[in-house]
């Protein structure tokens, strides 16, 4: 319904360093409850409103973990206790996480914020489950401790050797992905194109988040589809099926807010 | 029962149209829309002779009243357009819509939609939040005249003109007809405001909008009653759209299809086929055999 474009008010509660340039804002606000790989449209007014998958979600607070990289991210990492912040959604299709089997979060960089979530739940009912993280460097590692505290096997990859297995996060997992039954990943295209590769090459059961511009949130504007199947990533997805994204413009080709396509 | 209608030689399956701005920038949007409805026809997202990135967001703001969006005309440019009707499976008319702010440049864009592959032109002449290319175009007959002149004069294709509320709106639509315009779409979305009072601020990037939904709906209505008195050519409404009560309000009124944007923003493609099969009950319960005879029905008696 479109009673859910509408603003809630939310109050930044906490803030936390999560890791180098990437804070945690814990945002106290009235609205439906997201489940882990939906998203929410965060406005701070005088800035471009952006799309985010929180990384936690419960009794009215909102964790957003966000990476300083453009105007409205900046500015959040501006954000004070008390502060306001204005919030739609949740939108979207998200994580199943009702699937049968042991269970690989494998998450590149900042893609780790919906991954922590979906993990939360996960073992919230018992599921095993393994957390893949990888970073260019180990200051820049996302809910490490997070992942252990709550129970989950980590693997750490860093591109520089800083930490853990020195490459990326794909060629650390490329030998396991066999023993789970479901792979959850979100982080760079390259690295979920990667990921999908493996899971249908190896018929393990692939769930990706993936990234388009995401303008209006609700499946009206059509900035965010994937060609040729007319995918809406703001409603049909985030999160897809590695069969779903077969053969279409995911891992090729990214579209420019004007609609013109650039190969990735 | 027959709800196939032909609207200036287009043949039309259902008097459904995809309205332009909802989906229709992209091949596979517009394809799954023809594959998965009864729609009878799709009109494109509207192009401008070079890309336009659209406006900052937000582009969409909530209203009691309904949606207020200000996208900014967002599109690859009509040099991209090509490429993109290649793709679209030849099912139902296409319809291309195209934005400027000269009449020669709506006949250059006119000429290159027609060599792409467009089945029809439509002239956006109420874009609400563009400078330039929008209402206040559209509310000068004259203008509207030379447009429909230049492009009618380098086409074969038909060529629609959509227009907007304004006090115009009825000369306008005269005046196209005069320059020979095949058909008048209206209404477009109203130039709107939504202010967060919380932020204190209009929420829309470009602070105005266009408002749609069930606030604009009777104002569709209005219009196209209005236009059915006054002109001869075919009417398409458009405006608030959100059941198939709706659209057949709207052929009562006078328009010989109906095109749906609010519907889809609220219960996705699907609303498509709600719609034509309620005009179809509809027909059929109250003792029609076809939707030309309730054409433009409520100005009888």
């Amino acid at each position: 319904m479109l009673s859910r474009l509408k603003y809630n008010v939310g109050k930044v509660v906490r803030v936390t360093d999560e890791a180098e340039d990437i804070k945690s804002f814990y945002i106290k606000v009235k609205m439906e409850e997201s489940y882990p790989g939906q998203f929410v449209m965060v406005w701070l007014p005088g800035f471009e409103e952006i799309p985010l998958s929180p990384s936690l979600h419960e009794q009215e607070i909102l964790r957003l973990t966000v990476a300083a990289v453009g105007p409205t991210t900046r500015k959040m990492h501006e954000l004070n206790i008390g502060d306001r912040v204005f919030i739609r959604g949740p939108y979207g299709r998200g994580f199943n996480i009702n699937h049968k089997g042991k269970y690989l979060l494998i998450a590149g960089g900042y893609g780790a914020a919906p991954l922590i979530y979906a993990l939360r739940k996960l073992r919230e009912v018992g599921k095993h489950v393994a957390y893949a993280i990888g970073a260019k460097t180990s200051s820049k590692l996302l809910f490490v401790n997070e992942a252990k505290n709550l129970g989950a096997k980590v693997y750490i990859a860093t591109d520089d050797g800083s930490r853990g297995f020195k490459g990326f996060v794909t060629e650390m997992v490329q030998e396991i992905i066999e023993n789970y039954d479901n792979i959850l990943a979100c982080g760079p295209e390259k690295m979920l194109y990667r990921v999908m590769e493996m899971c249908l090459k190896t018929n393990v059961r692939c769930q990706l988040s993936i990234e388009r511009y995401i303008k209006c949130g609700i499946g009206i504007c059509g900035s965010c589809a994937l060609d040729p199947k007319g995918l809406l990533v703001c409603k049909d997805g985030p999160v897809f099926y590695a069969e779903e994204l077969v053969g279409t413009d995911f891992g090729k080709y990214y579209t420019l807010p004007s609609g013109i396509k650039k190969p990735i | 029962m027959s709800i196939s209608i032909t609207i200036a030689s287009l043949r039309m399956r259902s008097p459904v149209i995809l309205s332009s701005g909802v989906l229709g920038s992209r091949y596979g949007t517009i394809n799954r829309v023809i594959k998965n409805t009864l729609v009878g026809a799709v009109v494109t997202k509207t192009f401008t002779k070079e890309p336009r990135e659209g406006y900052l967001t937000p582009i969409v703001a909530y209203t009691e009243a309904g949606l207020v969006n200000a996208v900014g005309l967002a599109n690859p440019g009509i040099d991209n357009l090509k490429e993109i009707l290649l793709n679209i499976v030849k099912e139902v008319p296409v319809i291309v819509s195209i934005a400027s702010s000269t009449p020669r440049e709506f006949a250059e864009m006119s000429i290159k939609a027609e060599e792409a592959g467009a089945d029809a032109v439509e002239l956006n002449l109420s874009c609400p939040h563009v400078k330039g290319h929008g209402l206040e175009v559209g509310q000068d007959p004259k203008y509207v005249r030379e447009v429909v002149e230049n492009v009618k004069s380098v086409l074969k294709i038909p060529v629609f003109a959509k227009l907007g509320l304004n006090d115009k709106v009825i000369e306008s639509a005269k005046e196209a007809e005069k320059a020979g315009v095949d058909a008048i779409t209206a209404i477009n979305s109203v130039r709107a405001m939504v202010i967060d009072i919380y932020a204190k601020k209009p929420v829309l990037s470009n602070k105005y909008g266009g408002l749609s939904g069930p606030a604009i709906h009777p104002i569709a209505v209005r219009v196209v009653y209005d236009l059915y008195k006054n002109i001869e050519v075919p009417i398409i409404g458009v405006g608030g759209i959100t059941k198939w009560e709706d659209a057949v309000e709207l052929i009562l009124a006078g328009a010989s299809a109906i095109a749906v944007a609010s519907a889809i923003a609220l219960k996705g493609i699907s609303v498509i086929n709600e719609i034509v099969e309620g005009i179809v009950s509809y027909l059929r319960s109250e003792g029609y055999s076809s939707l030309e005879e309730i054409i433009g029905l409520a100005h009888k008696n």
